[in-house]
């Protein structure tokens, strides 16, 4: 029972980071219906961002929240001008972006490993707090608490952005539907932009939990978090950002569960849902549109 | 007249399994380092399968290396528990990769990206249970497999130069046949396709198969060279990863262009790659991104917008 | 009996004259230099380790060719030694090509493994099919040893066999009977835990917990929840260095305590775990503490221990750790094996080794290996580290006539 109830709260702590993990993946697919297979690696750089403040410069990490959204802005408006509207005009853009951003995140990968070295590296774990809070009897390191904490907020922000906002009614406007959006005048390219910066901000953010949560980072970590984002997006419906926090909580506490009573199992868990739901649903628990070929 | 015809198109194709033929028997006594020519065929093969379903049904199978780690396995289980001849045991390989396809046969209702990270998803699965620590019993776990005693150098090479040359074939029939022709009108527009009388589910799932067979015996004929394997060594996405970009930088939808991919990419990796990954992995991810925004048909185009035919 | 005694004489009389004939084209072939191939890992689980290793072995190339290269009995003066590497990465499958480079396009005279078991795993049919002898610095899998060899000597560490024994005797001379085991599911891991938990179940004690994990496993939270749900006084974790990293820092943050904890690779890499895991979240824990941790003084080849220690200490400018000088190691004993065997070939270099076995005490201790090709001498004692002012230090707990101190049990709460 204290094992169970251990699993729950960390599920819950686990798949709510895993939501902000996903969610500019997301993000991006639902604004250009462009798959962003470099995203992992996004995730990955936020993490060495945070080892460098860390580590290097002997700040707290968490200084390097600010850091990635602006190297975000750095990287992705240039990267965006590039390739995106060039891709969007050819016949399949979902597939080939798949492809290219194939290609830029084996190049992230490569760099990553040139700069840092091929190493698992680790954060110090005073930064967030050495100590661990307790919820139900159930004891998490702070670093947990943290990570779930800026997750919430961050997926907050991007509801409120959504809601509140010119611009976030423009991004939800594209989301619905394209070619209606570009009639009625919004600036889709503008907007577009935006919304890539900002998925890959949140990539960044993510990055900075990586090493407390999954223990260190590494060059070649890129991948799975690719998948496992992949996972989580389609489980909450691809194109939705808010159900990426349902698919986030749904791999969260899979995968706790099964760390606790089948451990050896556990790293099945994102690609069995995955399979499960494109098999099953397509749409994902949200969606509606069916995705049949 | 039709014999004349039919010579004509089987012309180039016999070419290509010649010339593959002759320089893989003579390469070996030019060149030393015999393991390294076989991995080079070895991603040939899996280029070319590849090839088969990504160049003809525009399918792009992610974990296409699933089928390769199920060759491996199949294969060397047979040998340790069934006492046939290795040659019988490699079949076997192909085959266990055939069954797998088709138990995956629900993956092609997917289109494009779906379909690629299900079909990782899915190798990815296949390893984690292959590895698994509570099956160390019966697939060795993450302890992997110790076939030693067949192992056999020069028979392995020649198996996998068999393998290669049954793959290039199927790629020349798929590229001068009806059958062809037909994926080729698929792929381009299965509606229409499917309305001018083409069974498109059931050829789709030929290719599939065909495909997995492909990359099944190449996993049994690998496993039987390495002879003591981990399960990453079989699953490492890296080998679907490598066979992606060896095709595209080819050219796919052709005969020589994954042949051409893979043996200049691969001599690249060789001279490069295993003294510093990093640089090559860098190479290659520019050359994805330069492809695609350039290039889409592979090198081969370059040849073929000149109008020179490419077989 | 006249056929057959003149057929005798007639083999013996070929057989001279061939040997006669070898030696004649050996001595016209005595190499310009000794090819030594060997294998590192500059990325991966391994790389930290194997670098270790390599380096070790390029202090001892280095050493040796300053005074004028390796003696070699059979061609009777010193040759220069020449290291050839390649980088596998920590892959298996490039370390099988690379191996096969090594063996076929190189010609290696002397074939050294990479670090750890897995990477040597792949070597062992290789050599093997090759007629090379494996000089095996660090691979101690207990499956490699099962059967009688000329092509495997295990030289730098214990085999897996017997390395946990005086860990296992310990655990059962403190009577703690609740004991949980996680390992990491390789050869060298699970070796250990096997070994240990035979020893353990021949003194009566069953393990509470026993379970493998990934080699890849990064973060132990909720495992270390489920092992402290079975109550244990000890917890032994074997894994990789990456993987104690990672197996003490979950530790130190879930705010759960055990009595004992265990892990490898703190008595090896003692400075790689105290820049990841902090002094504090080392203090009390368990280690095989290694040369040159443990020092012996009195050796009857090469440095001994402290002066190796010295000397890497010059020319490197950092202090050597267990990898350096396991590789160094290596390198003393094919010295060793090559000025013994009386020809230059592989069996009579396995016959050499065979030959200095029992006989010979270096840096890291007694070295003795059985036909098999598993190393029998170089034991490593039990340790706890304990606070000293903001550090630590090490404390040799066991067996009793190498203990430096008494071992705090149970760890007291921080």
């Amino acid at each position: 029972m204290e094992l169970l109830e251990y699993a729950i709260v960390g599920g819950i702590l686990y798949g709510v980071f895993f939501s902000l993990v996903g969610i500019g993946l997301n993000l991006i697919f639902g604004v250009m219906r462009i798959i962003n297979l470099a995203h992992g690696q996004f995730i990955v750089l936020g993490g060495y961002v945070a080892w460098l403040v860390s580590r290097h410069f002997g700040f707290n990490p968490l200084w390097s929240i600010p850091l990635s959204v602006a190297g975000a802005i750095v990287v992705g408006w240039p990267l965006y001008a590039a390739v995106v509207p060039r891709l969007q005009r050819s016949d399949d853009p979902e597939m080939l972006s798949f492809i290219l951003f194939f290609g830029i995140g084996q190049m992230i990968e490569a760099l990553t490993g040139m700069a840092f070295g091929a190493d698992q590296r680790s954060l110090p774990s005073e930064a967030l707090g050495s100590g661990n809070i307790g919820v139900l009897g159930q004891q998490f390191p702070d670093s947990w608490w943290i990570a779930a904490a800026v997750s919430v907020s961050c997926i907050l922000a991007l509801y409120g952005y959504f809601s509140h906002t010119r611009l976030g009614y423009a991004t939800r406007a594209i989301m619905a539907d394209r070619d209606e959006a570009l009639a009625t005048g919004i600036s889709v390219d503008r907007v577009s932009a935006i919304a890539f910066v900002a998925g890959l901000a949140l990539a960044g953010i993510a990055g900075m939990f990586v090493p407390y949560l999954l223990g260190s980072v590494s060059p070649d970590l890129g991948g799975e978090l690719t998948t496992t984002s992949f996972a989580i997006v389609i489980i909450g419906s691809l194109g939705n950002p808010l159900g990426t926090v349902i698919g986030g909580l749904v791999f969260g506490l899979g995968t706790m569960l099964m760390q606790t009573y089948y451990s050896s199992w556990s790293n099945v868990v994102p690609y069995a849902l995955l399979l499960i739901i494109v098999l099953i649903r397509p749409s994902g628990l949200l969606g509606k549109e069916a995705r049949h070929a | 007249m039709p014999d004349d015809s039919l010579l004509h198109k089987l012309r180039p194709g016999a070419l290509v399994l010649a010339l593959l033929a002759a320089g893989f028997l003579l390469l070996p006594h030019m060149y030393g380092n015999q393991s390294l020519l076989f991995t080079l065929m070895t991603f040939i093969v899996l280029t070319q399968g590849l090839n088969l379903l990504y160049g003809f049904t525009g399918y792009l199978p992610f974990g296409y290396v699933g089928f390769f780690g199920c060759g491996a396995y199949a294969t060397s289980l047979l040998v340790l528990h069934a006492h046939l001849p290795v040659l019988a045991c490699v079949a076997g390989g192909g085959l266990a990769a055939v069954l797998m396809a088709l138990v995956l046969g629900p993956l092609l209702r997917l289109s494009g990206a779906y379909f690629s990270i299900a079909s990782l998803a899915a190798s990815q699965i296949l390893y984690f249970v292959v590895s698994n620590t509570n099956l160390a019993d019966i697939t060795g776990g993450p302890y992997g497999l110790k076939i030693e005693r067949v192992f056999a150098p020069d028979a392995s090479y020649l198996a996998m130069l068999a393998v290669l040359l049954l793959t290039s074939g199927l790629a020349a029939y798929f590229r001068s046949s009806r059958f062809g022709m037909e994926l080729r009108a698929m792929k381009q527009d299965p509606t229409s396709a499917a309305m001018a009388g083409i069974d498109v589910v059931r050829e789709r799932l030929i290719v599939w198969l065909v495909s997995a067979l492909v990359a099944g015996l190449a996993g049994g004929v690998y496993a039987w060279n390495l002879s003591v394997f981990y399960p990453d060594a079989v699953f490492t996405l890296q080998i679907s990863v490598f066979a992606i970009v060896f095709a595209l930088f080819g050219g796919v939808g052709t005969v020589i262009g994954p042949i051409v991919g893979a043996a200049v990419l691969y001599t690249l990796y060789s001279a490069i790659g295993i003294s510093s990954p990093q640089y090559f992995q860098l190479i290659y991810g520019a050359l994805i991104v330069l492809l695609v925004l350039f290039l889409p048909g592979g090198i081969l185009s370059l040849f073929t917008r000149r109008g020179i035919r490419v077989f | 009996m006249k056929t057959n005694a003149s057929k005798t004489l007639k083999a013996t009389a070929a057989a001279v004259a061939m040997a006669v004939s070898a030696m004649a084209a050996h001595a016209a072939a005595a190499p310009s230099e000794l090819k030594i191939g060997t294998l590192y890992a500059s990325s991966g689980p391994f790389a930290v380790a194997s670098q270790g290793q390599y380096e070790g072995l390029k202090f001892w190339a280095a050493a040796i060719n300053k005074s004028g290269g390796a003696f070699v009995k059979a061609y009777h003066k010193k040759i220069p030694v020449k290291i050839v590497a390649y980088d596998d990465q920590s892959s298996t499958s490039t370390a099988t090509t690379l191996y096969n480079q090594l063996i076929s396009q190189d010609k290696v005279d002397v074939l050294v493994a990479d670090f750890g078991s897995v990477l040597t795993s792949v070597a062992v049919p290789l050599a093997a099919e090759h007629h090379m002898l494996l000089i095996d610095p660090t691979g101690s899998g207990a499956n490699f040893f099962t059967k009688k060899t000329d092509y495997l000597a295990d030289v730098s560490i214990p085999s897996s066999t017997v390395w946990p024994v005086p860990l296992a005797n310990y655990l059962l001379q403190q009577k703690i009977k609740r004991v949980a085991i996680i390992y990491g599911a390789n050869d060298f891991d699970a070796s250990q835990a096997g070994t240990l938990k035979d020893v353990l179940g021949k003194g009566g004690v069953t393990p509470v917990y026993y379970h493998g994990v990934p080699t890849t496993e990064s973060n132990y939270t909720v495992l270390l929840h489920t092992i402290a749900a079975t109550k244990p006084d000890a917890v032994l974790e074997f894994g990789y260095a990456p993987n104690d990293i990672a197996f003490l820092r979950s530790l130190a943050q879930s705010g759960l305590h055990f009595n004992m904890t265990f892990s490898i690779f703190p008595g090896q890499l003692i400075d790689l775990m105290t820049k990841n895991v902090g002094a504090k979240g080392l203090a009390y824990t368990y280690t095989y503490p290694t040369p040159p941790l443990v020092k012996y003084a009195k050796v009857s080849y090469g440095m001994n221990t402290a002066d190796f220690v010295k000397a890497f200490n010059a020319a490197e400018h950092k202090q050597p750790n267990f990898l350096d000088s396991a590789g160094y190691n290596t390198g003393l004993i094919v010295q060793h094996m090559l000025d013994t065997a009386p020809k230059f070939t592989q069996l009579d270099f396995h016959q050499a080794l065979m030959d200095i076995s029992g006989k010979t005490t270096t840096l890291l201790g007694p070295f003795k290996i059985n036909e098999n090709g598993a190393q029998l001498g170089q034991p490593f004692p039990v340790a706890q580290i304990v606070p000293e002012g903001s550090g630590t230090k090490f404390v040799v707990v066991y067996p009793q006539d190498k203990a430096t101190g008494k071992a705090v049990y149970p760890a007291p709460k921080q």
